[in-house]
């Protein structure tokens, strides 16, 4: 009697510890900014694979679709439905004041991931930033279309910048990367020509250098703020009867078509961003923020040059 | 009445006079804009903007995908209602379409046992995804009587959804080397140049033609007159979800991939193509001609912006500035020959 006893009351223990787990049970709500883009989705993805591997995480992850107004009511029904903590893609990365309020008012946790809130350093001691520096994404592409150039033999070279999204902060963080790179003297023999929009498409881009080759003017290279761009680059090259393999082609992404544009040798450089990376740091983040944990405010996850050299490494990634 | 041939109007001393058909001012606008680009050209970057083939050749081939959708949403409005999801349509039929159209070199196929299709396989997906969409809106808009704007509006939200959930966000890339070969050179044009003449055809010379007419100039005389104005509805959304998917095809072709956002605001850019080539959204007024110049007007002012290098932060604002003028201009030509 007493040996049953003594077994019942440890299961009745052991039981009780399990139910009162500790907060390893989390409902984390996922703010995207849209869903139909294909860096974005890689991300999601990520994040929606490295909740499985973890017990008792929950996602709801909504999509933004674009407006900053549909994204900001998403958020204020997690905050509702108190979710133990928020992870934001920001659709307009100015407008994230509201959303730090928003969660900052009703005290949960909020990680703001991939696009830099331009509150950043004022964030609440419960929120963070986790993504990658666009400072070295542009960097690194355009020091090794310089060395690729360089590797040509050019003393002089001009080239055309095709810029994404205007309103985007790394489009205009990476196209400053570019006129940084291109004014230190090692690079400096480099010109470019025109810097010009394409939206980060494929079909503007091939529209945007269809254009650009009509005005005759000779030129070197394309530096590219993504892979989409740079292949719709490729793409008009080809077809006004050109070989891209004598120019110096650099995107940023190295995403599927990137690479097999690589593979073909008609993109010369990208650089690998790390998006998976960054969706399971953004949870790694969001859950220890949830458990009342401290965190570096600003989490970069690095970014990757990315060459024929070293391309195989990152083939199955995207 | 038709708007296809001018009726004779009898001006204040008693005498017949043809006026000019009203394309005769889009083709001035392009020409004015044309030259102004000519001018400008010379004196910032010392070249000449038109004396170039090959730019002559982009400035249509830029345009064709969007003016193929055009050439739908022309008929569309001209019943009086309108079409906001050619966008949506165009992103979700490429999408499904391409999936039938991937390489078997390609490892990540989205339906394995389907690569290598002979591309009749994802052409004849790809209209039919159009052709659904295009008949919803239809009969939506024909039976339930809810506004076009809303039920249209409707499907480009839904479609856009089922470009998303397709693939979950996935682009489809690596189509076979025949697909591809389908948008080689000029022949995006070839396709939108041939849609229009048809369609041009058939809203001028038909039965159908005359119909859409009747039914935007006004649609109870219409009905009255014997014209079954539900089933040409239908007929009318159904063509234009068919063109939308014909661009999707071209585009998706011209790019090598399906992205779930493709197409987006490729709408919009359609309806100002139809307003500035003199389609009237009140309906009963326009022609495919006009919608054709009002293509050829955005490829000029496009091609126009690279060529000047204006910067592009202008370059938006610029273009609807142009837009609303080229509109107003017609409105204002029209009050002055007394139709309002």
């Amino acid at each position: 009697m007493k040996r049953y006893a003594l077994a019942a009351l440890t299961g009745v223990l052991l039981i009780g510890t399990a139910m009162t787990g500790p907060a390893s049970a989390a409902n984390i709500g996922v703010a995207m900014a849209q869903f139909d883009d294909n860096f974005l989705t890689v991300l999601r993805n990520g994040m929606i694979e490295y909740a499985k591997t973890l017990p008792d995480v929950t996602l709801q992850v909504e999509d933004g679709a674009n407006d900053a107004n549909k994204q900001l009511s998403e958020i204020q029904n997690f905050v509702a439905s108190k979710v133990d903590a928020i992870i934001v893609n920001p659709v307009d990365t100015d407008a994230t004041a509201a959303i730090t309020k928003l969660a900052a008012d009703a005290n949960i946790p909020l990680v703001y991931v991939n696009r830099q809130p331009v509150n950043l350093d004022s964030l609440p001691a419960n929120q963070a930033f986790v993504a990658s520096n666009e400072k070295d994404s542009g960097t690194l592409e355009t020091q090794q279309v310089c060395k690729d150039l360089k590797a040509a033999g050019k003393t002089e070279a001009s080239v055309y910048v095709m810029e994404g999204l205007l309103n985007n902060q790394s489009a205009i963080q990476r196209t400053q990367d570019v006129k940084d790179v291109l004014a230190t003297p090692d690079c400096s023999f480099i010109k470019i020509i025109d810097t010009q929009t394409a939206n980060y498409q494929r079909n503007d881009a091939q529209t945007l250098m269809a254009n650009w080759i009509t005005t005759g003017t000779k030129f070197d290279g394309v530096i590219s703020n993504n892979d989409e761009m740079a292949i719709g680059a490729i793409q008009a090259i080809k077809a006004a009867g050109m070989d891209p393999k004598t120019l110096v082609i650099g995107g940023i992404d190295a995403t599927e078509d990137g690479l097999a544009a690589m593979a073909a040798g008609d993109l010369k450089v990208t650089v690998f961003q790390d998006a998976a990376g960054q969706g399971k740091g953004a949870l790694d983040t969001a859950l220890a923020l949830a458990k009342g944990q401290k965190v570096d405010k600003e989490v970069w996850v690095p970014f990757q040059l990315v060459t024929p050299d070293n391309m195989a490494q990152f083939q199955k990634k995207n | 009445m038709a708007e296809a041939s001018a009726p004779q109007e009898i001006d204040s001393a008693g005498v017949h006079r043809r006026p000019w058909p009203p394309e005769v001012n889009v083709l001035i606008g392009l020409i004015v804009i044309a030259l102004i680009f000519e001018a400008l050209g010379w004196g910032l970057v010392h070249q000449s903007f038109l004396g170039n083939p090959a730019r002559l050749q982009i400035m249509i081939l830029q345009v064709s995908i969007e003016g193929i959708i055009a050439v739908g949403v022309t008929q569309v409005i001209i019943t009086g209602g309108i079409d906001l999801s050619s966008g949506s349509v165009v992103g979700a039929s490429a999408m499904i379409l391409m999936s039938f159209a991937q390489a078997s070199t390609y490892a990540r196929a989205v339906f394995p046992m389907f690569t290598d299709q002979p591309i009749i396989v994802p052409i004849l997906v790809g209209l039919a995804c159009g052709l659904i969409a295009g008949l919803i809106n239809g009969l939506i808009i024909a039976y339930t009587k809810i506004p076009p704007f809303i039920a249209t509006l409707g499907m480009m939200v839904s479609a856009r959804g089922v470009a998303n959930w397709y693939t979950k966000g996935q682009p489809v890339s690596f189509p076979t080397d025949a697909y591809a070969a389908i948008s080689s050179g000029i022949n995006p044009v070839l396709v939108f140049l041939a849609i229009a003449v048809i369609f041009h055809i058939i809203m001028r010379y038909t039965l159908y033609g005359r119909r859409t007419y009747a039914i935007g100039s006004n649609e109870h005389a219409a009905r009255v007159s014997g014209i079954n104005v539900e089933r040409h509805q239908v007929l009318v959304y159904a063509i234009a979800g068919l063109l939308s998917a014909v661009a999707a095809i071209v585009l998706t072709s011209r790019n090598l991939t399906a992205q779930a956002g493709m197409g987006t605001g490729y709408e919009l850019d359609a309806i100002a193509m139809a307003v500035i080539g003199g389609v009237s959204l009140y309906g009963g007024r326009g022609s495919i001609i006009g919608t054709v110049l009002g293509a050829l007007i955005l490829g000029v002012i496009t091609s126009g912006f690279t060529f000047l290098r204006v910067d592009a932060y202008y370059q938006e604002m610029i273009k609807g500035v142009i837009i609303v003028g080229a509109v107003v201009q017609d409105v204002f030509r029209q009050r002055l020959r007394g139709r309002g």
